[in-house]
């Protein structure tokens, strides 16, 4: 009883002695989300000093540290990282692999050496990602969107990056399709879809979107290929081609990507929520639908990101109406969590504050979204910092914060120790401060003309640039001080117990903490609503041994 | 798995019995999985598709010009040949699920022979092409050749299509070739056949893909130029 | 679906596989002819109309989705979706192409083309 799955494993391939090999060659789907955590997280920092290094240049005005081609390479390198390595794998491959299957009562995902496969897969995406940097032509300098023409004339690496890209997709679709046939197969007796948590539901919907968005960039990204090096003509001028058509494929997949990342880390904020107001959540079913909501409107939206390319105006005003609809589910999301809080017994937990950040810093990120879906704000606001704050405040503000919320959440569940809650408390202050610092004053910058991706400025821009700056540097520091309160508490933080928050989701039902190999002892019996509060104290409890309820 | 998995039994608060389902042993969940990864391929192609219907849109004369001269007794020959081999592969499924495991091997040797014959027949049209200037990089597909853009566009979708078709062809004949070893080794049989399910999907989907190719490549100018849009 | 504890009649199948084969031919020859018998104004229409009645039986019959709602109702899910690409990107993009008077993609690539293209026969 006593053995975790840091104890023992099942392998894909042999039986390896040494715990090394043991954790290459696991197939648990909780190792796994731990691995795919440590290697994003390494990716991360590198993608934050990357930008750093960026703000550091536009301290002031000209040239400083780094010429501009350089500044072309940081922030594809910034962009490529941020998106196809950290935040796309991001919230399912280590939160949805570690909680998910424990979610629903199940011993491990569907297809587990699949899963093992595709984080290997995933590796060789980020080395092929990461090899051009040590090449001649050095990485590629098309910022992460690859937009043709310019990809296909320049003489960087260009087709590192996207055969890398490529083989991130694959990755991901695997995970994607992973997920949906453990959400459909797997579920413990009992549990119908609406009685699964949130989080699942966010994971399910996300799933789709991996699964039936990513080839459309994946074969966007094999015709450019074929299109560099085979002359096929079909995004070239020269030939005919129509470069507009690249960006309609491109964004057919990369807007959805948008909610691909944000839906699993809405589904974060729909666990923490209930469990740290101690009430039942506010209209369960309106926000399972409006994540499959979110997911079926967002294929349709991708136009809002060509409407400086010369699209013709019926699509663009098509378009336009249709990402406004996209603001009404996310609001009644947001409602319904406001009004799980209400009259509840609201404890302020470190995860519990960063969702409640969230709501701010989404919210602003969001409702400034709906400012750009106006044809005409845009064609003015269009690559200017301001989208650039819009899309970190709706990412880091929205995706990365309840990312990092999530880590709080199932910290103990995962490591069977607690962080020190005061030192924690005090990170989250120094980043939501930070980052505010850090994107606001952009908001500003962008509205009066500063473009993006630009290495030089005029000098009335300076002042927004050191705000930024101060900024960035707070965030960091609270970034990395986060860090350190993980790793302090993993080391010797005091052992949680099993389920430390008094939450009602099955993940902490668990006989043992970390919990063992193969999850629950038994599979439950699912008759009971995932969040069932009363008085303030959850509703239903196990004995671990036999998992039968004894309320 | 070596040796038998039992599924667990949940009870409820009745003392109901329920079944377990568990990832071991889960036909279902293998079919359901499988489906899922075709529907993306189902994509890619149609992504593909879009962007030949984007130019279509633009050049319509010059796509059923292009159209026109393309070799239709071959990718008719090679329309039946994916035909019968669907069958074959069917037919090959169905006797490993009956038992008749050797049936089912002959089966799959000429489910492979077909697929290799369809490519032999292929790479006879892309020479011809390539005989006739059209080939990437090469004569008419070169930026400064004169070429209607609209047929540029056809033929270097062309090439793109019906290679990556074809290479979903060559990846069947690998995956066919490790079939037939997973059923010598005793790790497909006529109770575990769920690889060979799979696979048999795998081929039909490369037949649906083809279905479609055909006739937006080889059959919409067959009609001449007067004639369709 | 699972085969493990149903019987299958193997005669029965097999005649059906042989069914949807002769059905397969016939559309298939069907495409040659229908250039020079019906729907002549619009090819395209009729190829594509045969290829899904050609798809559909591959589908239901071959591929055995006959009965299979689940997977059913999702394959149609991803056709729509992939139809919705379509229609917006062709249905309203390309067919109100903007610059279509002074765009360099549309415009004929230079004097002289017809004699560079291969005829057949």
């Amino acid at each position: 009883m006593s053995k975790s799955y840091f104890d023992e494993t099942h392998t894909a391939i042999g039986h390896p002695k040494s715990t090394f090999m043991q954790w290459m060659l696991t197939v648990d789907h909780k190792r796994i989300g731990l691995m795919y955590a440590a290697v994003m997280f390494t990716f991360f920092f590198v993608a934050v000093a990357t930008a750093f290094l960026m703000r550091l240049e536009l301290f002031a005005p000209g040239a400083q540290f780094i010429d501009g081609d350089t500044f072309n390479q940081a922030f594809t390198l910034h962009g490529v990282i941020m998106i196809f390595l950290f935040i796309v794998p991001g919230v399912p491959a280590v939160l949805g692999n570690i909680v998910m299957p424990l979610m629903i009562g199940a011993k491990d995902v569907s297809f587990p050496r699949l899963n093992w496969f595709t984080f290997w897969l995933y590796i060789l995406g980020c080395i092929v990602a990461l090899a051009s940097l040590f090449t001649d032509a050095g990485f590629a300098d098309t910022g992460w969107t690859f937009y043709a023409p310019y990809s296909l004339t320049t003489s960087t690496n260009v087709i590192f990056t996207l055969v890398a890209a490529f083989i991130l997709g694959m990755a991901s679709i695997l995970t994607g399709l992973n997920f949906l046939v453990t959400i459909h197969r797997l579920r413990a007796p009992g549990m119908t879809f609406f009685k699964m948590p949130l989080f699942v539901w966010g994971i399910y919907a996300t799933a789709w979107i991996q699964l039936l968005a990513t080839p459309v960039v994946g074969i966007t990204l094999i015709l450019a290929i074929l299109e560099k090096y085979f002359g096929i003509g079909i995004f070239d001028p020269a030939k005919g081609g129509d470069p507009v058509l690249f960006e309609h494929l491109f964004w057919i997949y990369s807007h959805p990507a948008v909610y691909l990342m944000i839906l699993p880390a809405f589904g974060i904020m729909s666990e923490i929520i209930p469990t740290f107001s101690r009430r039942e959540i506010f209209g369960y079913r309106t926000i399972a639908l409006s994540s499959a909501s979110i997911a079926g409107i967002g294929y349709l939206v991708w136009g809002h990101h060509l409407y400086t390319s010369g699209m013709a105006d019926t699509a663009k005003v098509i378009f336009s109406f249709l990402t406004f609809f996209v603001a009404i589910p996310t609001g009644i999301k947001f409602y319904d969590w406001v009004a799980t809080m209400y009259k509840g017994k609201i404890i302020l937990s470190t995860p519990m504050l960063w969702a409640l950040g969230t709501i701010i810093t989404f919210t602003i990120g969001g409702l400034t979204g709906v400012t750009i879906a106006m044809i005409g704000v845009d064609i003015h606001l269009q690559d200017t910092y301001y989208t650039v704050a819009h899309f970190h405040y709706a990412m880091l503000g929205g995706v990365v914060f309840l990312f990092f919320a999530g880590l709080h959440y199932w910290f103990p569940l995962v490591s069977g120790k607690m962080y020190n809650e005061t030192h924690a408390k005090i990170a989250f202050y120094l980043q939501f401060v930070g980052f505010n610092l850090l994107w606001f004053p952009m908001f500003i910058a962008g509205y009066y003309g500063m473009p993006r991706r630009y290495f030089d400025y005029l000098p009335e821009f300076q002042i927004y640039h050191q705000v930024s700056f101060f900024g960035a540097v707070i965030f960091i520091t609270g970034l990395i001080y986060m860090f350190v309160v993980f790793f302090k508490g993993w080391r010797n933080g005091k052992p949680s117990g099993t389920n430390p928050w008094n939450a009602t989701t099955l993940e902490w039902h668990m006989p043992s903490s970390p919990p063992p190999l193969e999850n629950h002892s038994k599979v439950p019996y699912v008759d009971f609503n995932p969040y069932e509060y009363h008085h303030g104290e959850p509703v239903v409890k196990f004995d671990y041994e036999t998992m039968k309820r004894i309320d | 798995m070596s040796h038998e998995y039992i599924p667990e039994i949940a009870t409820d608060r009745d003392g109901n019995k329920h079944e377990v389902q568990g990832w071991q042993d889960d036909f279902y969940g293998g079919k359901l999985g499988f489906w899922l990864f075709m529907f993306t391929e189902v994509l890619m192609f149609g992504a593909m598709f879009m962007v030949l219907a984007y130019y279509n849109t633009l050049h319509p004369e010059a796509f059923i010009e292009a159209s026109a001269s393309l070799n239709r007794l071959l990718g008719g020959i090679n329309t039946v040949i994916l035909l019968v081999s669907a069958l074959t592969m069917g037919l090959s499924l169905l006797k490993m699920r009956v038992g008749d495991v050797k049936g089912a091997k002959l089966m799959i040797w000429a489910t492979i022979l077909l697929a290799i014959a369809f490519l032999v027949i292929k790479g006879f049209e892309w020479r011809a092409e390539y005989n006739h200037g059209i080939f990437l990089m090469h004569g008419e597909m070169l930026p400064e050749s004169g070429m209607a853009f609209g047929k540029k566009l056809f033929f270097g979708m062309y090439f793109t299509m019906t290679g990556i078709h074809g290479f979903h062809i060559i990846i069947g004949i690998g995956l066919m070739i490790w079939l037939l070893k997973r059923i010598n080794a005793g790790k497909v049989t006529p109770a575990h056949h769920i690889l060979h399910w799979n696979i048999a999907l795998y081929w039909d989907i490369v037949h649906l893909i083809w279905v479609f190719v055909f006739p937006y490549y080889y059959m919409i100018g067959a009609g001449g130029v007067a004639g369709g849009h | 679906m699972d085969t493990n504890n149903t019987t299958i009649d193997y005669k029965k199948e097999r005649v059906a596989y042989y069914k949807v084969l002769v059905g397969l031919l016939l559309l298939t020859a069907v495409t040659f002819i229908q250039p020079h018998l019906f729907m002549t104004e619009s090819t395209f229409l009729a190829q594509m109309t045969i290829a899904v009645i050609k798809a559909w039986l591959i589908i239901m019959y071959y591929m055995h989705l006959k009965g299979d709602s689940l997977i059913g109702v999702m394959g149609i899910f991803s056709l729509v979706i992939v139809a919705t690409f379509m229609v917006i990107v062709i249905g309203f993009d390309v067919a109100n192409f903007q610059f279509g008077a002074e765009s360099h993609i549309t415009g004929p690539a230079s004097a002289g083309v017809e004699h560079a293209t291969p005829v057949q026969h």
